[in-house]
């Protein structure tokens, strides 16, 4: 708290002296609740653990820290949850703060920003969190500069979701999805969108967000970020990207500007695919359950297209849906690691959890949890088990400032899709402008 | 300033019950200095110093000089926020001081029921800010909207009016106009001072409507209107909500409705760069001052007070 003007005068100080007499009158009225968050001298311990999501979500994790409470009757874990557009604003003001809850549900785009400044934990060092029976590979989204800063949490992959509805109100075929170009997909969404004769569309745009570029980089020898943390994509590589998407464009695949520019923004239960107005769209896998509950439908994954027809050649990779994340500055270091360690290793959290936050990266827990998936789950995770032998590298994590890159391509997509900028010109402006965030 | 004065008088008289007068009198003043230190000065003070400072909300703050100010010179999307907020506030604000002074005058010639239409006009002015109204506009402007739909009753095909980088400014400078209920009041008010003499020897000199309004009305009404285009300015100038709740936080499509305070919003709590927030705001706060300023100067040529 900033010190009050100096006192000029005995008014003043008279003014100051009643100013803290109020502040410690209004202080004593509403106090009672001070240490709640630090261990007293029975050894009970307050955890506050935060994540994002929807109702789901929300009621899978209460449930599972009722049970893991059940158990540890000294542990008592507050959880606070919100939406995925407030979380950011709140966890960064809560860290501000020195207020940050224990235990962070964290994503990708986000873990370095808060990772470099130091305000996670090395999860490496931290006690009673085992790691021996997680798949090697998705370890590897958490770690970088010798440390693991988050715990991947549930493993998704980009893909196509496509409505079998919509195929067979359109007549036509489902793809084979392990041989199809990139030129199948538009020649497939458009005769979708003909077919569908104004009632909707083929596809979704890529572009919409920084996945479908990365595979697109992958696909020709680049990448979205490079290993030393920096932007990986040439202008030329974002510039036949956005060449491909007005491709697709003029080839009606794609809706128009305005409903892709509308479509960006709206929720997923308004969003074209969960309202059945496209037939595919560019998702994560992990969100069939959720997109297929919207759109009332079983909602299928197919394979992201490539350049030569090769699914092993699509630049596929198992992304981290989340991860768990410890604050640098938890009074209860060990408690909270002893939880993360409860979420990713435990049969009983597994069994509550599913495969909501992704497959389980835990190969005991997947193959424990595999039989109980309701359907569109069971789908999900059948995928992910799929295209495992077509996987390339992992994706290295953004650097610190590509958090931002979400917004950015939203941005210059809607430029190039409106005609407003041709692909060379916002290829340049994206890159520039990913370079002037990154630190 | 005048409870000051009154409180210097009491001293004079009352020496003795000086101590005691004043005690009570800062003590029931003291709810309103806490907050004026504790939530206003305060925290004004503290952007002040983290303007000049590299602080990303985690680590301390680093001092940096002028450089978040030089950063400025250079910041594209800052120059277009810039743009953006100025024809926001150029176009929205006359319009709606138009609107609200017409409706003024209407609503003075003694309408039957005059207080239920005030009321009546006066409503989207409490609403107008609002997020529900935010949302509602969405579903107003959107591809499969209201507008759309009375647009197709007459053979017109319409448009996603808020997701076309073209005309989604125009939707909130409607959003704006709408408003029109706090400066209609004030007008009104100020249409109640103006003394009906002035009409009756204008008409008996033969003036008709419009003579009375241009030669009698508009002049005597020019303190009015100076004083809602300055309230309505700054008000423009600071506008958030709106766009942050229709282009969804984004001031999409394409940066069209990213007004300087949604950019630097953004900056702030999105990307971590509080420090070059905090300048901005600062920059905002001068930016505001020179047009009030300007407007108080110009104000010399035009408004006319008549005493």
């Amino acid at each position: 708290m900033r010190p009050l003007i100096p006192p000029t005068g005995r008014r003043l100080r008279a003014l100051a002296a009643v100013a803290i007499a109020t502040t410690l009158l209004a202080a004593s009225a509403c106090g009672g609740d001070s240490g709640g968050n630090s261990g007293s001298a029975d050894g009970k311990v307050t955890l506050r653990f935060t994540w994002w999501g929807g109702d789901t979500r929300t009621k899978l994790t209460q449930q599972a820290i009722d049970a893991y409470q059940k158990d540890h009757p000294n542990v008592t874990i507050k959880g606070e949850f919100g939406d995925w557009s407030g979380y950011w604003d709140k966890l960064a003001t809560t860290v501000a703060a020195n207020d940050a809850p224990d235990i962070i549900q964290m994503d990708e785009k986000y873990l370095r920003e808060y990772a470099d400044r130091g305000a996670l934990l090395d999860l490496k060092k931290a006690d009673g969190l085992d790691t021996s029976k997680f798949e090697p590979d998705t370890l590897s989204a958490g770690e970088f500069d010798g440390g693991l800063y988050g715990l991947n949490a549930g493993i998704n992959s980009f893909a196509i979701v496509a409505n079998p509805t919509v195929f067979k109100a359109a007549g036509v075929a489902l793809p084979d999805d392990t041989t199809w170009t990139w030129d199948d997909y538009t020649r497939i969404a458009a005769e979708l969108t003909t077919k569908l004769a104004g009632k909707g569309w083929g596809s979704g745009a890529p572009g919409t967000n920084e996945a479908a570029l990365n595979l697109w980089a992958r696909q020709h020898g680049e990448s979205l970020w490079t290993k030393d943390g920096k932007l990986g994509v040439s202008a030329g590589q974002v510039t036949a990207f956005y060449q491909n998407l007005l491709k697709m464009k003029d080839a009606k695949a794609i809706p128009s500007a305005e409903f892709i520019s509308q479509d960006i923004n709206a929720s997923l239960d308004q969003s074209a695919m969960a309202t059945g107005k496209t037939a595919m769209s560019f998702v994560w896998s992990n969100q069939l359950n959720a997109l297929s509950k919207a759109a009332g439908t079983q909602l299928k994954l197919l394979r992201i297209p490539s350049v030569e027809g090769k699914s092993s050649a699509n630049g596929s990779y198992y992304k981290g849906s989340m991860f768990w994340s410890i604050s640098s500055r938890s009074k209860h270091q060990k408690e909270a690691a002893e939880f993360v360690n409860y979420l990713s290793n435990s049969t009983t959290a597994g069994n509550i959890l599913l495969a909501e936050r992704g497959v389980p990266p835990n190969t005991e827990i997947r193959a424990e949890v595999q039989p109980k998936l309701q359907p569109a789950d069971a789908a999900s995770a059948k995928f992910i088990q799929d295209i495992g032998k077509e996987l390339g590298e992992p994706s290295p994590a953004p650097p610190v400032g590509g958090g931002q890159v979400e917004k950015i391509i939203q941005r210059y997509t809607t430029e190039v899709l409106f005609g407003r900028q041709a692909p060379d010109k916002a290829a340049q402006g994206f890159i520039d402008e990913v370079n002037g965030e990154l630190k | 300033m005048s409870a000051l004065g009154e409180l210097g008088s009491l001293r004079q008289k009352k020496p003795a019950g000086q101590k005691k007068d004043n005690l009570a009198a800062y003590l029931f003043l003291s709810p309103w200095l806490l907050g004026l230190f504790l939530i206003t000065i305060g925290p004004m003070l503290a952007s002040l110093y983290l303007a000049f400072t590299d602080y990303n909300l985690i680590q301390a703050p680093e001092w940096i000089g002028f450089e978040n100010f030089t950063r400025m010179l250079s910041d594209e999307r800052l120059h277009n926020s810039l743009r953006v907020t100025f024809t926001y506030v150029f176009v929205s604000v006359p319009l709606q001081l138009a609107v609200a002074l017409l409706l003024a005058v209407v609503l003075d010639r003694g309408v039957r029921g005059m207080a239920f239409y005030r009321s009546v006009f006066y409503l989207p002015s409490l609403l107008g800010s609002s997020v529900a109204i935010a949302i509602l506009w969405r579903q107003v402007f959107g591809t499969e909207g209201l507008l759309n739909q009375v647009l197709s009753l007459v053979g017109i095909d319409g448009k996603g009016w808020i997701s076309d980088p073209s005309t989604a400014l125009g939707t909130l400078v409607v959003l704006n106009v709408w408003t029109f209920g706090s400066p209609m009041v004030i007008f009104l008010a100020g249409l109640r001072q103006i003394p009906a003499m002035y009409y009756e020897a204008a008409s008996v000199d033969g003036a008709g409507v419009f003579g009375r309004f241009f030669r009698i009305t508009l002049p005597l009404l020019t303190p009015i209107i100076f004083f809602n285009l300055v309230l309505q300015i700054i008000h423009a100038f600071q506008s958030f909500t709106q766009a942050f709740v229709v282009s969804g936080g984004t001031g999409g499509p394409s940066d069209s409705t990213m007004f300087f305070t949604l950019y630097l919003y953004d900056r702030g709590f999105g990307n971590f760069d509080m420090g070059y927030a905090s300048a901005m705001a600062w920059f905002l706060l001068v930016i505001i001052g020179v047009f009030t300023a300007a407007n108080f100067f110009a104000s010399k040529y035009w408004v006319f007070y008549d005493d």
